[in-house]
């Protein structure tokens, strides 16, 4: 019996070990790739003074990277009307990936499919890796995730990384705003437009308080209405 | 807004059954193991509650993660859960918690039956002697990893839906306490359930240990749910939103007063204080018991599960 025991403790003590030098290891790695940072972080601004609520957005996005009927990457949402007739307006505020560098849904995802793309840090989705348990839609502060009715893999916007981005172009939403309310681009790059915006302007970004560093940055269209 | 269909509905009931049925496996294995240490020894195959024990939680796990597979959008692509991990994953450690627990049940119980199995084995294959002979080298080693793995499986059910940050009443620290030992006690019951209907007789020395433990057990749940709102209400904000959302008025506040609070704590709680106190077992009382207690269990993970996700951070 004292020989099992002191056994089973041995066995115990060796496995706690094992599990220890396995999570350091992972954290060493983990400090050393993020040493090595790449040099382009995409991010993005929505101007919601200069949105028309047009929907070109959502349109182009769906066209471009083949997003099926019923349910989309990127939607505008609309509040309103505020104000006394004639002078009345409507809030527009896009609802798609905020591209979180601390993202919920990449922790959660048990194999892997969901990731941030080392050189550009775009959160991404490995559809061939994607096994749909919906956890990352059930993390995702921004409910923005969903399953593809055609690849039944977890899907969002992925800044057209795939396509456009690929392609050397500007994301599909953006190149298609006729109001420019959508700036892309480099904030690892001091000279680029978006940093020059966020420089700028007043910029707010949702739910910061759940720790996410989302990098869908908002510029606030004028009040509407008083909300307490 | 219905009860059951709701826009921030992104898990539905097949998980709760899971969470439910991995809960039930883990306890079911920790009072095995209770009881024969504990009480019965190395006589431990011979009693109904032990077989009970063994049947329902091997049973259960398999049956928990097979509605799992099957609920994935891709239910044939599950093996790539098993191929590739993410140690930040909450999920993907529960997985390897659940292969390694799995592994260890089954050497325990062949263990426990070793006398049955090495009798059955001993002309026809032969072999099955060194193996188990070989387990009980480790025995203690076994059982000791086996109620490590049980609890960490009882409590992972509860960090599997804590870990969802978009949710203010699921990220609650006081969660993977709670589901472990409504866990637990779901598993006393199943192996109790189980017992009488194996025969095992209602006034058995089984039946008065594991009651012993469960009137605590259910105590310390009653507890750790005053404690799970209690903290929701005073973290303020959409935490306490989403508390009044399920306690209030309707379907769920129905679900949790009169089901969970009612049928499934007050209930088992008063049974066994009654039986403890007048030593009657009948076999109607310790099944009716047993019952009352699963349908509470059954009843707080669709609960927490569904209203956990009505309210939005």
């Amino acid at each position: 019996m004292e020989n099992s025991k002191r056994r089973f403790l041995k066995g115990t003590c060796a496995l706690l070990a094992g599990a220890t030098g396995a999570t350091l290891l992972t954290t060493v790695n983990a400090a050393e790739s993020a040493k090595a940072e790449a040099e382009i972080k995409y991010a993005m601004v929505h101007d919601e003074s200069k949105c028309i609520g047009c929907r070109a957005c959502e349109v182009a996005c769906r066209e471009v990277n083949e997003v099926p009927e019923g349910v989309s990457r990127i939607e505008i949402l609309q509040t309103g009307p505020f104000g006394e007739y004639p002078n009345q307006f409507y809030h527009f505020s896009r609802k798609s990936c905020q591209h979180c560098e601390d993202a919920p849904c990449v922790n959660v995802c048990p194999t892997g499919a969901a990731f941030i793309d080392k050189e550009t840090g775009i959160v991404s989705v490995d559809a061939w890796k994607c096994v749909g348990c919906q956890y990352c839609i059930a993390a995702c502060p921004y409910q923005v995730r969903f399953i593809n009715p055609v690849t039944h893999a977890a899907d969002k916007c992925d800044f057209c990384r795939e396509t456009n981005l690929a392609q050397g172009k500007q994301p599909a939403c953006v190149a298609a705003c006729p109001t420019k309310a959508l700036v892309f681009g480099n904030l690892k790059d001091s000279t680029s437009e978006i940093v020059q915006v966020l420089r700028a302007n007043p910029t707010q970004r949702a739910k910061v308080a759940l720790g996410t560093r989302p990098k869908l940055f908002r510029i606030l269209a004028k009040s509407g209405e008083v909300v307490l | 807004m219905s009860a059951l269909h709701f826009d921030t509905l992104v898990w539905h009931w097949p998980i709760a059954i899971y969470l439910f049925l991995a809960g039930v496996s883990a306890g079911a294995m920790f009072f095995a193991v209770l009881l024969k240490h504990f009480v019965l020894k190395q006589n431990a195959y011979k009693s109904g509650f032990v077989r009970a024990a063994c049947i329902v939680a091997p049973v259960a796990v398999m049956a928990g993660l097979g509605i799992l597979v099957v609920d994935l959008t891709k239910p044939l692509d599950f093996w790539k859960i098993l191929v590739f991990y993410n140690p930040k994953s909450v999920m993907s450690m529960g997985v390897l918690i659940l292969l390694i627990y799995q592994v260890f049940m089954f050497m325990w119980i062949g263990l426990t039956f070793r006398k049955p199995v090495d009798d059955w084995c001993e002309t026809r294959f032969p072999i099955v002697l060194k193996l188990t002979a070989l387990l009980a080298r480790f025995e203690a080693a076994i059982t000791g990893l086996l109620v490590i793995l049980s609890l960490a499986l009882g409590a992972y059910t509860g960090f599997l839906l804590s870990a969802l940050p978009g949710y203010p009443m699921l990220k609650n620290p006081v969660l993977p306490l709670l589901f472990l030992v409504s866990g637990l006690s779901s598993g006393a019951a199943a192996a109790l359930l189980g017992g009488v209907l194996m025969n095992g007789k209602p006034d058995d020395k089984e039946v008065h240990f594991i009651h012993k433990v469960e009137i605590p057990l259910i105590l310390v749940e009653i507890v750790l749910l005053f404690t799970f709102f209690m903290g929701l209400v005073l973290t303020g904000g959409q935490s306490k939103v989403a508390t009044f959302n399920a306690l209030g008025y309707g379907f769920w506040g129905w679900v949790f007063w009169v089901g969970i609070v009612g049928f499934g704590l007050s209930g088992p709680l008063a049974m066994n204080l009654f039986m403890t106190s007048t030593s009657k077992r009948k076999w109607a009382y310790v099944a009716g018991t047993a019952c009352l207690s699963l349908l509470g269990v059954i009843l707080l993970r669709n609960f927490i599960l569904y209203t956990g996700q009505m309210t939005i951070a």
